[in-house]
């Protein structure tokens, strides 16, 4: 064992690692860590050409102070990415610069029954997969290691971000996976890493065409033609959004959006390539059945996500049926049409305001997307929703005396927090937010039999229903059809409440 | 869904007792344990072993990975290598246990098959006579490894283009070869080239493969 010091090509800078003569190794890569385990060598075992070393001088410079001196700059590259952040040249051999993974990233426990995967990475398939959360299943994952439904929200919210990102920067990823995602259920975390292969326009073509479940049907369907062929689609951005599509589809349902039961060839290679390429098609189409998922010809450990009866996608709310209509049915074999990595991001949030805890304390998924229905139940476990359920609908100033409503809904549970961005129109939640921003401006309290919310921080909030201001500290009583006025200022909302599950 | 059948073959006659055995032994038992820490290979993998010397056996039938147990495989003392009558039976189970598309059914990826063995088979007419009818199954990929100075490459690749010669059987070398052999079957779930597919991950560079 030998400590080693590496300098850079870029900046002069050194740095040091450990060769103990059994480096982690990829396909591409071999993986040194640095004394001080804050980041890796990463050393391509290939010698890289000249283009290959210009993209990873591109991706370790221009690209990565773009992030870095971007809003939520730090968010990126703490939590979203491992970037790689310098190049070094080592023996005539060239290398990278990557931070190390977080340790979230490695299971504490992993199987329930074994220590076979503790201490191993949590590569994304882990939670994409329906056989694991199945605890019939030898090989199961320990409860907890699985986190709760809205975890997986957060996940996707993360990755969308991620996605987003590269999109607005020029960049596609171009081989979005399982693999090139580690992901925490329990913190909602989710870190893109492996990103030294990026597409970067202008200097690198992609090299693969992606990951098998995850690669675009028009990619497929044309992969036959040779690299110089016009009509051969190779990864690009539009490619990464019918990827992040199946991703968020499969951490939020475990399954995938397109492998059903309907048989394109009797041989299996050519039957995949058209399954997933020229003739994809959506298992769970509303029209067009042919391709739903048989469930006597699913394995047994997958058969309760398989069950698209018992858990179709509308389970998760308006705003992601639509994006998931939008990814699977109008753009499948459209590429134009795939919902953005923004548009993602957005419906994730706004989901993430409908959804209630199940009142079932063994619940495996714990929470649950109002279903808008005057009974609303957990669609996991089927357990009722007792007592009443007050229902937010958020409406904008059109102009004065007309307000119209914004089509976002905040369903309220017990000690659930208001926040700047729904009371001000003119405040996004996204990674950009101050601190300061997400500090809760008040919270929603069952007290005393009755709805109530405690006002922490709003300075002009009125009860219009009674005509009546609400100062800081003191609290209002939530009841049917009341509005409420959350702000005076420009860009603040009213409120309509309607009590559910009366 | 869909299942990736792997069919293993391995000699056990007499020229593999003492410390070769216990190498396979070894080996086998960290390559189950690698594909059990994958949850791609979890997902569809079904194993299934057959050993060879005199007699053939199934020790283990076509079995799902995560319910596979992994049986101490052991070997007489001395005795011949009947490879063609394993093939006879990897011929018969082959075709039992395979489901096959049909119109409303999706069927099994195409099996993977690896031989492994440290001799010439015995009974080398049955082993010819098998060939053909082994071809004819349309395996995803036929691996064999010959491992040791008497293992004969030529009449394996009769059988497979794709024979891999070990230069002995003892620990880590079988290790390497098994762990090149789960890259192998592992390797449908990685990043897909923008060209034409390649079949194999290059072997580790202590094994030759001869090609
Ligand atoms: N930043 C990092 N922190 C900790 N471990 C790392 C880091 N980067 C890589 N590793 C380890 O090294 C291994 C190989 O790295 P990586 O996957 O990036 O290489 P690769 O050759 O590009 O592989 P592949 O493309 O096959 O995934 C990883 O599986 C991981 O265990």
């Amino acid at each position: 064992m030998s400590i080693k010091t590496v300098k850079s090509t870029i900046t002069g800078n050194t740095y040091q690692y450990i060769d103990n003569g059994d480096p982690k190794s990829g396909t591409a890569k071999n993986v040194y860590f640095s004394p001080d385990r804050k980041y890796v060598v990463a050393i391509f075992k290939e010698k890289q050409d000249h283009n290959q070393k210009e993209r990873l001088k591109k991706i370790t410079t221009d690209y990565l102070s773009r992030i870095k001196n971007n809003e939520g700059g730090n968010y990126y590259l703490d939590e979203i990415y491992r970037w790689p952040t310098d190049i070094i040249e080592d023996n005539g051999q060239t290398g990278i610069i990557v931070p190390i993974y977080n340790s979230k990233f490695f299971f504490n426990k992993g199987y329930a029954n074994q220590d076979l995967i503790k201490g191993e990475e949590k590569n994304g398939k882990w939670f994409a997969s329906a056989s694991f959360r199945n605890k019939l299943f030898p090989l199961n994952l320990d409860q907890s290691e699985l986190g709760k439904w809205l975890n997986y929200f957060q996940i996707c919210v993360n990755l969308s971000r991620g996605v987003k990102k590269m999109h607005q920067m020029g960049l596609s990823h171009s081989d979005l996976s399982y693999n090139n995602v580690l992901v925490d259920p329990l913190t909602g975390s989710a870190c893109m890493i492996d990103l030294d292969g990026l597409v970067v326009p202008g200097v690198f073509q992609a090299e693969v065409i992606g990951t098998a479940d995850f690669i675009a049907p028009e990619v497929l369907a044309s992969k036959h033609l040779g690299k110089t062929d016009p009509n051969r689609k190779l990864p690009n951005r539009l490619t990464d959004l019918h990827a992040l599509a199946c991703l968020i589809y499969m951490y939020l349902l475990h399954r995938h959006p397109l492998k059903g039961g309907k048989v394109h060839d009797l041989d299996t290679e050519k039957d995949d390539l058209l399954s997933m390429g020229e003739k994809a098609l959506f298992v769970e189409h509303p029209t067009n059945k042919i391709n739903k998922i048989k469930l006597n010809q699913i394995k047994k450990w997958d058969k309760y996500w398989a069950d698209t009866d018992k858990l179709p996608y509308t389970i998760t709310g308006p705003y992601l049926s639509k994006l998931f209509e939008k990814a699977f049915i109008d753009g499948l074999h459209n590429p134009m049409q795939r919902p953005t990595a923004d548009e993602w991001e957005i419906a994730l949030l706004k989901t993430t305001d409908l959804m209630q805890q199940c009142l079932n304390p063994l619940c495996d998924q714990k929470w649950y997307v109002f279903d808008n229905s005057n009974t609303p139940k957990c669609p996991f476990c089927d357990t009722k929703h007792k007592g009443t359920l007050p229902v937010l609908d958020f409406y904008y100033q059109f102009k004065p005396t007309v307000w119209k409503p914004e089509n976002h809904r905040l369903m309220v549970y017990n000690n659930q927090y208001l926040f700047q961005w729904h009371v001000d129109r003119n405040i996004t939640r996204n990674e950009k937010l101050s601190a300061a921003q997400k500090v809760p401006v008040g919270y929603f309290t069952f007290h005393n039999n009755k709805w109530v919310f405690v006002n922490q921080k709003l300075t002009s909030l009125k009860d219009l229903t009674e005509d009546k201001e609400i100062a800081i500290g003191e609290m209002l009583e939530i009841t049917d059809n009341k509005k409420i006025l959350l702000s005076k200022e420009e860009g603040g909302r009213v409120i309509l409440i309607t009590l559910a599950n009366k | 869904m869909r299942r990736l059948p792997v069919y293993f073959l391995l000699d056990t006659s007499g020229s593999m007792y003492g410390e070769p055995i216990q190498a396979l032994n070894n080996a086998l038992s960290g390559m189950i344990n690698a594909l059990r820490s994958d949850p791609q290979a979890l997902d569809s993998l079904w194993i299934s072993i057959i050993t060879f010397d005199r007699e053939v056996n199934e020790i283990c039938p076509l079995t799902e990975l995560a319910m596979f147990q992994l049986p101490e495989i052991s070997c007489p003392q001395s005795g011949p290598t009947h490879t063609g009558k394993a093939l006879e039976i990897l011929y018969e189970k082959v075709q039992v246990d395979i489901i096959k598309s049909t119109p409303s059914q999706k069927g099994d990826w195409k099996p993977l098959f690896f031989l492994f063995t440290d001799g010439k088979p015995n009974d080398l007419l049955v082993y010819r006579n098998m060939i053909p009818k082994i071809k004819s199954l349309n395996f995803g990929a036929i691996i064999c490894c010959a491992a040791g100075a008497l293992a004969d490459d030529s009449l394996l690749k009769e059988l497979t283009n794709d024979v891999v010669h070990l230069d002995n059987a003892d620990t880590t070398t079988l290790k390497q070869f098994f762990k090149w052999v789960s890259e192998t079957i592992e390797q449908g779930s990685k990043s897909q080239g923008t060209g034409e597919s390649v079949a194999l991950p290059p072997p580790p560079s202590e094994i030759t493969l001869v090609i």
